[in-house]
């Protein structure tokens, strides 16, 4: 009776921030019902290029219709969150310290994950997050808006070369062009002590990063990712990130140092 | 100490090729003198919908007495947001005294000390450069400071009628003429509006007039109509200017952050 009434007083809150998550996503393909089409064709922007735009989840993991609450409600993430290399056979090909490192850091129950301290999660955890991410393509960069701390993430697509000498950051510095259909990106300068997953899989800094972005249709987006970074990992390795589209909402803002009173808390065990 | 300084300068100067791929990228697409260097009176450029273009890096310029911090220009609005209103700030008598209590704790606890969000007015004052994203229906704010963003519907929606308090609050704008007006409503209890303390409640509701005068001049008016601390709605003018051949870099305001532990209110 209990959850039955948390329920009840869930939907009935909700109409009071209806106004800014309900607002229909202008100019998608709908069915005659209404519904948006997500099996339409991609979109294509003025210069023949597939859009990526739009707001997008990480395929949630598989979760029974009446656990839904359980899984995370709206907020449900997906099996690469956890482990990135969730579904490569044999896991991710770790060099022995990393293995090490990612034994301790689980052992640890993940106390020292960045994010658990509100720090940035890095390029390739923005697209494995749970909250949503919206893709605004320009001309001459695509930007990834994190609804995660409300940050953002530039990919330049003017045409520059990458740094030969980047400043280390979280984000590293991305450059992308158009191969065919599929969004090309290449990333370097990553930060050494960013994790890419809750495992705690390490990034050093000599690492680059490749991300293929395909959108398949209007609903669907593939991201193959491949990590190089052989002081980190034995060979380089790929994994593809399924994206769905999510419609007729917005991001909100959410600041993870905003009243934050739980790293106090995160003892390990 | 001038043998000093001139070895700072050359140390400075040897460093720079270390990020200077990053920070030196020629700015694409923008009007040059011919010397090469950016034609900043130019006249400001147009979206395909003929729409003055607000896009691109943009830094606070003080009206008067502008300070620098290392490269940053500082507008002196950032420290006292009623620094050019004559008169002082319509203030309501609680909002005064807790203005006032703000000073005599040394303002030590500004959100921005503790890398809280700092909201839309005291980002635009902030030194840091910010890129103006400006496409079809929606304006986005891109930030240095913390790395953060902000959204400004332009796709003719109405504001929320009971929006969720946020720092950024919601916000709409529509162009008239060549302005683009933008209204926020929405705004999350306790934002600080500069370095003192000056007070915004929920209550408010803002209006910001961006123009873009010419290729390097951005202007923007800033309207605070917040009823609970103000006996009337008052204005200021934040002037940037266009931050050509150069990006945003990352900077997270809690990685190594070590400065919280020492403030103190005297």
């Amino acid at each position: 009776m209990t959850s039955w009434k948390i329920a009840a007083a869930w939907w009935a809150a909700a109409p009071l921030f209806a106004q800014w998550i309900n607002y229909p996503s202008p100019g998608i393909p709908r069915l005659p019902d209404g519904r948006p089409n997500l099996s339409a064709p991609a979109p294509r922007t003025a210069d023949g290029h597939p859009s990526l735009a739009g707001i997008w989840q990480l395929e949630p993991a598989p979760c029974a219709p009446d656990a839904i609450a359980a899984c995370g409600g709206d907020y449900r993430g997906g099996r690469e969150f956890g482990n990135i290399g969730v579904r490569l056979p044999g896991g991710l090909p770790y060099q022995p310290w990393a293995a090490d490192l990612v034994k301790k850091r689980t052992a640890d129950l993940g106390k020292d994950d960045p994010v658990a301290w509100c720090k940035p999660a890095g390029a390739l955890r923005l697209w494995t997050y749970p909250p949503y991410r919206k893709i605004l393509q320009m001309p001459d960069v695509m930007v990834i808006l994190s609804e995660r701390d409300v940050t953002y993430r530039q990919i330049f697509t003017d045409g520059r070369l990458l740094p030969k000498a980047p400043s280390p950051s979280w984000n590293g510095y991305s450059v992308g062009k158009w191969q065919g259909n599929d969004f090309v990106v290449e990333t370097v300068g990553l930060r050494e002590g960013t994790w890419l997953d809750r495992n705690g899989s390490p990034i050093t800094e000599g690492a680059k990063m490749t991300e293929k972005v395909r959108r398949t249709n209007f609903g669907n987006l593939e991201i193959d990712v491949t990590i190089d970074d052989p002081k980190a990992y034995t060979k380089p390795w790929t994994v593809r990130l399924h994206q769905l589209l999510v419609p007729d909402t917005e991001l909100l803002d959410y600041y993870c140092n905003d009243n934050e009173k739980d790293s106090a808390h995160a003892i390990g065990k | 100490m001038p043998i000093g300084r001139i070895t700072l300068v050359v140390t400075l100067t040897l460093c720079a090729p270390a990020w200077a791929q990053w920070l030196n990228y020629p700015t694409d697409g923008i009007p040059r003198l011919p010397d090469g260097k950016p034609n900043l009176n130019a006249p400001a450029p147009r979206t395909a919908d003929g729409k003055p273009d607000l896009s691109g890096l943009w830094e606070p310029v003080g009206p008067s007495s502008s300070s620098f911090v290392g490269n940053s220009e500082r507008d002196p609005q950032f420290q006292d947001i009623a620094k050019e209103i004559k008169g002082g700030l319509p203030l309501q008598p609680w909002a005064a005294d807790l203005l006032k209590a703000r000073l005599a704790a040394n303002s030590k606890d500004d959100p921005d000390s503790r890398c809280q969000p700092l909201g839309p007015i005291k980002m635009h004052l902030h030194p840091y450069p910010r890129r103006i994203i400006q496409t079809p229906g929606l304006l986005v704010i891109l930030f240095e400071r913390d790395t953060a963003y902000r959204q400004i519907f332009t796709d003719g929606r109405a504001l929320p009628l009971d929006p969720q308090p946020s720092f950024n609050g919601y916000s709409t704008g529509k162009w008239e003429r060549d302005t683009l007006v933008v209204e926020t409503i929405g705004f999350k209890d306790g934002t600080w509006l500069d370095v003192r303390g000056t007070p915004l409640t929920d209550a408010a509701r803002v209006t910001e007039r961006f123009r873009r005068p010419s290729f390097g001049k951005l202007e923007i008016a800033i309207t605070v109509d917040d009823p609970k601390a103000y006996t009337k709605p008052w204005t200021i003018q934040v002037n940037q200017s266009f931050a050509a051949d150069t990006d945003l870099l990352e900077f997270v305001c809690l990685e190594n952050e070590r400065d919280r532990a020492h403030l103190t209110e005297k």
